[in-house]
């Protein structure tokens, strides 16, 4: 089932503006991958008509292995955002999902990065967890997660519990050391290169990664946003431009949002 | 009771009169997951050209108040590409395949039309003189009775499949337009495209879309939509498929009494992509409830004589 209606088993803040929100799922969507997002309608925003796109941020199990719902991670910065915190437990929202590409979680990785910027963290968890079950040792999944302030380091507990490696940076340096994230990262990359890196945050930490990545030939794929209106490549409007000017442009809900690093332009 | 869904486009049978509109629904195959495409009426696939495009920079769409803008800019896959890759699928459906065609130049749509008429598996042509979002041709012949007529009548003289011709809604009088292609040889008219729009990001003073205006669509374009079907079914006489702003049955409806044969759902497959089945099963139950044997006999059905 690719359109079902979920309903909400939590709802609850993590931080002043960003909430889990954990939903039913048929079990089906346990083929589900990280980096994979859905297409939520939110009826009770007022003026929210398209569909929202989110990251799929957890799978959740019925006790067992099944998959019996998922969870997503989200920040409240718009109509349809703000009104998706008044939705309570059993209430339901309409989903299309799980869509677009996934990061390559499942080769033999022997050292990984996970590079996120604020609300970009929200895939990575399901990737880690993706990655060590797939006998990465945690000690080789290094996570770097930047923000503004030590409030929008999130997910902080989830990657302890993994027992992974963790370094933090802020803006202001109310958490970690003051400095963009990228700069741990480009130290670490010389002390101990992975062989891959997946990123996920804003353009311009994108865009930096890119610049020391591609000098030292480390693979890496990144997840991008665009505006959307469909998820599933009918209305072409979450073009993405490439690298080579006069190639077509890729879209960021089927092609996307996981791209290797050196197929966009960032 | 049995319920006769089925109408007659200008010669082309369709099993029900709902259609998906150009630009909204990929080339059917998209959705494929999400429904029974044999359910439909017609599926009319991505405005094509003779050759591939990419359309315009990014962003290309935003949400407005009931609606949305988007400025896509006729990105498509091209001719040759379309035959290839995207007809063969669309051949194994049980569903009327319509083509829109776009072309910058007279000649381009004439000769397009003419290469897909060699194809087997397209029931008709629907002829895009109504993109308000490509520099040339689009709504450059869209809005000029005399242009308009040029181009529907080089493409009748190429193709001898059935034409249908998307009118726009930017012009002062969409029934001088609607005569025009009557006149050079159409054999339906689709209306509305797109209404000329724009949106502006405060913070930086931009415009949201980079093409900077786009093109308006779903619910909030739909009573003018109505409007100008109501004036295209009086103005000539040609079936009428009529589009903007289609989210349910009931809006359906209000197009087939307006004057439609026939209707295109756009917007509503991004909302809701199983929109479009959800109406023929609407427009069944609206018939066995009303005791309507055909549907067609809802198609101007508008009453306007004096209320009591
Ligand atoms: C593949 C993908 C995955 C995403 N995953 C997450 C996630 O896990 N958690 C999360 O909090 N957010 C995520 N986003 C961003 C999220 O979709 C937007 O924040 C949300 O759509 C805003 O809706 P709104 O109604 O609250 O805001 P609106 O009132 O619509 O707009 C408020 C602001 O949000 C921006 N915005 C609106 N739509 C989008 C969009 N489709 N993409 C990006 N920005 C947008 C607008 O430009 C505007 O600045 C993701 C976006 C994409 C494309
Ligand atoms: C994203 C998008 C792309 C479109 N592309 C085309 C196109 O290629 N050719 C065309 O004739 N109309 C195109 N249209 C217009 C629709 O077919 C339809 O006429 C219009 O959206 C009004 O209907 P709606 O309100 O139900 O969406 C497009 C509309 C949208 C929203
Ligand atoms: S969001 Fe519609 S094609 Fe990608």
């Amino acid at each position: 089932m690719l359109q079902f209606e979920a309903s909400v088993l939590w709802n609850a803040a993590v931080s002043e503006d960003v909430y889990h929100l954990g939903l039913t799922a048929p079990s089906d969507f346990g083929r589900a991958r990280p980096g994979q997002f859905v297409m939520v309608r939110i009826p009770r925003a007022p003026g929210a008509l398209l569909r929202r796109p989110f990251s799929i941020h957890k799978l959740i199990f019925d006790g067992g292995r099944r998959v019996s719902g998922f969870e997503l991670l989200y920040k409240t910065v718009g109509k349809g955002t703000h009104a998706l915190i008044n939705y309570r437990i059993g209430d339901t929202l309409p989903i299309l999902g799980p869509l677009g590409s996934s990061f390559s979680a499942n080769k033999p990785w022997r050292r990984v990065f996970l590079v996120a910027g604020g609300i970009g963290v929200a895939p990575m968890p399901f990737l880690a967890d993706r990655l060590l079950a797939k006998r990465l040792n945690p000690e080789d999944c290094h996570v770097f997660i930047g923000g503004q302030s030590a409030a929008d380091l999130l997910c902080q507990d989830d990657f302890r519990a993994l027992g992974v490696p963790l370094t933090l940076t802020t803006d202001d340096g109310s958490a970690g050391d003051q400095c963009l994230i990228t700069h741990p990262v480009e130290a670490a990359l010389d002390r101990s290169p992975p062989d891959a890196l997946f990123a996920c945050g804003p353009m311009p930490m994108l865009a930096c990664l890119a610049g020391f990545l591609e000098q030292r030939g480390i693979f890496a794929q990144v997840s991008v946003e665009s505006m959307m209106a469909c998820g599933m490549g009918a209305c072409l409007g979450c073009a993405l431009p490439v690298r080579d000017t006069h190639a077509p442009y890729r879209h960021a809900c089927i092609d996307g949002p996981v791209f290797d690093l050196d197929q966009i332009a960032v | 009771m049995s319920v006769d869904l089925s109408v007659n486009i200008g010669g082309l049978h369709l099993k029900n009169p709902v259609l998906t509109a150009s630009g909204t629904f990929g080339y059917g195959r998209e959705f494929s997951r999400f429904m029974d495409l044999n359910a439909l009426g017609g599926i009319v696939v991505k405005g094509l050209s003779l050759e591939p495009s990419r359309g315009n920079p990014p962003p290309r769409v935003v949400e407005t108040a009931s609606g949305m803008l988007n400025a896509i800019g006729l990105e498509n896959v091209g001719l040759a590409a379309f035959i290839k890759d995207k007809l063969p699928y669309l051949r194994t459906l049980d569903t009327a395949v319509i083509v829109n065609i776009y072309g910058q130049t007279v000649e381009a749509y004439a000769e397009l039309a003419e290469r897909l008429s060699d194809c087997d598996g397209i029931a008709a042509l629907e002829v895009n003189i109504s993109c308000p979002n490509v520099k040339a041709g689009g709504i450059a012949f869209g809005a000029d009775p005399q242009s308009a007529h040029a181009v529907v009548a080089a493409v009748r003289t190429r193709s001898q499949r059935p034409l249908w011709v998307k009118l726009s809604p930017n012009v002062t009088d969409v029934t001088t337009i609607a005569r025009s292609a009557a006149d050079a040889g159409a054999d339906a008219l689709s209306l509305i495209n797109t209404l000329t729009g724009m949106a502006i990001d405060v913070e930086t003073r931009r415009p949201v879309l980079a093409n900077v205006t786009g093109g308006l669509s779903g619910p909030a374009i739909k009573p003018v939509a109505l409007r100008m079907v109501w004036q295209a079914a009086q103005a000539v006489d040609l079936p009428i498929v009529g589009i903007g702003g289609i989210m349910n049955t009931i809006d359906a409806l209000e197009f087939l009494i307006a004057g439609a044969a026939a209707i295109q759902v756009g917007t509503a497959n991004f909302i809701n992509p199983s929109t479009a089945v959800e109406i023929v099963d609407g427009l069944t139950r609206y018939c066995e409830e009303g005791a309507i044997r055909r549907l067609s006999q809802l198609t101007g059905s508008l009453v306007t004589s004096a209320r009591e």
